[in-house]
């Protein structure tokens, strides 16, 4: 929240790696890199479903799918969200969703992993 | 060398020259249908949502009419059961999807955010406009799933009886939901953005208006929750329409899973609604007692507090529906926490209300309004994030009084101060002085008529969304139609005074509230950029003690009692004319 507001009638100096001087940056990828990328995604979709139907539901399956969930999201973010390119108050911005998701979890987890304990018991 | 000092209090700045008045206004500039519907102009989107949820207000409002109607008799007075299940649905899916979660965001924050800050629009124009498509199209399906026969679920669309047993329309319904939801992420998206980087020359955060604070934390909560409800809603669809074993244990799954991933939105949704609407609060209250704003930073905190604690309470809905019981106390503990904030932001309006020269206009009226009945909502929540107390209570009248303390009589009635507030700048019209204050008066009678009986028949075990009851609570539901009948009077009035004060009210000045916002420094109604020049800040938001705007520049004579202009008009007030001379606390 540090930011300055801005002067009227002046503009801003152009930020290192930008050229919008209001920090807007336009040197994102080139199509080729997201067509890429677009297809590692989609390729990495492919080889979940595969897993599934080629190792089945042991107790490796799900921490594997996940782990690659988890990489296909970070392309999207990367590239397509344009972190890549981000300034630090965004990139912070993107993580706090991690945060908040760690609450959905950790507060899910409280009811899923204290269920099965009898009051008293 | 000597010194003179003057002991002499100090005079504010002279009140700068009434502008003239606009030839060319953002309501004038075009006229034809196409300037509106292709407008990216944040004051026209504003308008086109104030437009929009006023008929969806109307409508909640007529399904409201007829469970109501229909509890005039313990077998159901008017329609079936089915149908009864269907009008109560209708009422909370609109109420709450298309009216309480677009109303201040959407309309006075696209409305005034900009202005507030000073700066000629949003960040995003062409995406604030997508918004407004996009809810309309939520809205249209929502609308058809309506007329096409309704829901009969319950806004809450638990499974498994939403997706395996219900004959009614559960999916286009849905999707109209989820299709808004973009909508309410797009909006809160571009306030945040535009906070944070449009802000005038001078205008730092602890110079912001609270409203600006307020939707900030809305926007947080938009943007980090409801995601989490279009997923839910996407997967309750799978499972209803392929038959995907997702929440039905039938086929596997867990409706506690529906529950928890639910009400991780619905829960801070609540605080989607009510946090605009304490923002509108802040802004009232101070210039209609003439004073700062007791604990500014405390209340603009308060808001981000609201937005963060509001995450972490969401299983207290879920008490009594089999989760852990070590996981219902942890959240009976943290649902206590919600209180702190809440309970700092009424403390501070009340101290901010202590020995101001209050005149009781309409927005004021609301405002106080708000602020009572606020308080009675948030004090009978306190039994429902109890454990022990909540599983006497859950899901009777006493959970349905409640939250409409909350809802309608905190959220709504912040509406209705806001849209009395800025209407004059608006439209560039005031509006019956006297009409709109007997509006304030009815409706606050009617909701108290309407749901003061509830909490005692829902206390005494009355189920909510139950067609029948047993004949000794008879007379309380009778009670609650007839409060609800002047609830719904008082809702009309504003449609009639505002409707004709469009076309014979008397041409507002730029402020006639004498507040102290950028916003009142335009002419009403303001031009299409806002500003002639982008204006400097260089005071607080609420130097109402000094008497001078954020541009440091001196107030008009604030209107009397009666509306009436000029000293003569203040006959009757407790303080002096003119700025205040008090203690207070000096923001920025």
């Amino acid at each position: 929240m540090g930011e300055q507001p801005n002067t009227p009638g002046t503009t801003p100096a152009t930020a290192q790696g930008t050229d919008d001087p209001y920090g807007v940056r336009k040197d994102l990828d080139d199509p080729f890199t997201l067509v890429i990328v677009w297809i590692a995604v989609l390729g990495l979709a492919l080889v979940n479903v595969g897993l599934s139907f080629a190792i089945g539901p042991t107790k490796f399956t799900l921490p594997l799918q996940l782990m690659i969930g988890f990489v296909q999201a970070g392309l999207v973010a990367y590239y397509f969200m344009h972190l890549k390119q981000g300034d630090k108050v965004v990139i912070l911005t993107a993580l706090s969703s991690l945060f908040w998701m760690g609450i959905l979890f950790v507060l899910f987890l409280s009811d899923y992993m204290t269920r099965h304990i009898i009051v008293g018991g | 060398m000597s010194v003179a000092v003057s002991h002499a209090a100090p005079v504010a700045a002279p009140p700068p020259p009434e502008p003239e008045p606009a030839k060319t206004n953002y309501l004038n500039v075009s006229h034809t249908i196409w300037s509106w519907l292709f407008t990216v102009d944040h004051k026209r989107i504003g308008i086109l949502y104030l437009v929009s949820i006023t008929v969806f207000f109307i409508a909640g409002g007529i399904a409201a009419g007829v469970v109501r109607l229909n509890l005039l008799s313990p077998n159901g007075a008017i329609v079936t059961e089915d149908a009864y299940n269907r009008a109560f649905t209708a009422h909370g899916v609109m109420m709450l999807f298309f009216f309480l979660i677009p109303a201040v965001p959407a309309v006075l924050g696209n409305f005034f955010i900009p202005m507030m800050i000073g700066t000629k629009d949003l960040a995003f124009p062409k995406l604030n406009l997508a918004s407004w498509y996009v809810f309309i199209i939520g809205a249209a399906l929502a609308i058809w799933s309506v007329l096409a026969g309704g829901i009969d679920t319950g806004w809450t669309l638990y499974p498994p009886y939403s997706t395996r047993a219900s004959q009614s329309n559960v999916i286009p319904g849905v999707v109209g939901v989820f299709i808004s939801g973009f909508s309410s992420i797009m909006t809160g998206l571009n306030i945040m953005v535009t906070i944070h980087k449009m802000r005038a020359p001078g205008m730092t955060w602890s110079r912001l208006p609270l409203f600006v604070w307020s939707l900030y934390a809305t926007s947080l909560i938009q943007l980090l929750a409801t995601p989490v409800i279009a997923i839910t809603l996407l997967l309750l669809t799978v499972e209803r329409a392929w038959g995907v074993g997702i929440f039905d244990p039938a086929l596997g799954g867990d409706p506690l899973l529906f529950q928890h991933l639910f009400w991780f939105y619905s829960h801070p949704a609540v605080y989607i609604m009510i946090l605009p609407g304490m923002g509108v609060i802040s802004e009232v209250l101070t210039c209609f007692s003439r004073k700062n704003i007791f604990g500014y930073h405390a209340v603009a905190w308060s808001s981000m507090g609201i937005a963060v604690v509001g995450f972490l309470l969401w299983a207290h809905h879920m008490f009594v529906a089999g989760i852990s019981f070590y996981a219902a106390l942890l959240f009976s503990l943290l649902s206590m926490l919600v209180a702190v904030p809440s309970a700092i932001k009424v403390f501070n309006w009340t101290a901010t209300l202590y020995r101001g020269s209050i005149t009781f206009q309409a927005p004021m009226l609301f405002a106080l309004g708000f602020v009572v009945l606020f308080t009675i909502g948030g004090l009978t929540g306190l039994y429902l994030a109890t454990l022990g107390t909540d599983i006497h209570l859950h899901d009777t009248y006493f959970v349905v009084a409640h939250f409409h303390f909350v809802m309608v009589g905190g959220m709504v009635m912040g509406y209705f101060a806001g849209l009395h507030y800025w209407w004059p700048k608006m439209t560039g019209r005031m509006y019956s002085d006297w009409w709109s204050r007997v509006a304030a008066a009815i409706i606050i009678v009617g909701f108290f008529l309407t749901f003061i009986p509830q909490f005692w028949i829902g206390y005494h075990g009355m189920p909510r969304r139950y067609p029948n009851y047993p004949d000794k609570f008879h007379v309380f539901n009778v009670m609650s139609t007839a409060g609800s009948s002047i609830l719904g009077l008082g809702y009309l009035l504003p449609a009639f005074y505002l409707t004709l004060s469009l076309f014979y009210g008397k041409k507002a000045t730029a402020n006639p509230w004498s507040a102290t916002g950028l916003e009142w420094q335009t002419p009403s109604p303001p031009t299409v950029h806002n500003f002639d020049s982008t204006p400097v800040v260089v005071c607080g938001p609420y130097e109402y003690a000094i008497g001078v705007d954020q541009m440091g520049r001196g107030l008009p004579e604030p209107p009397g009692p009666g509306g009436a202009e000029g000293p003569e008009g203040r006959v009757g007030i407790t303080g002096p004319p003119g700025p205040m001379k008090k203690e207070t606390e000096v923001v920025g």
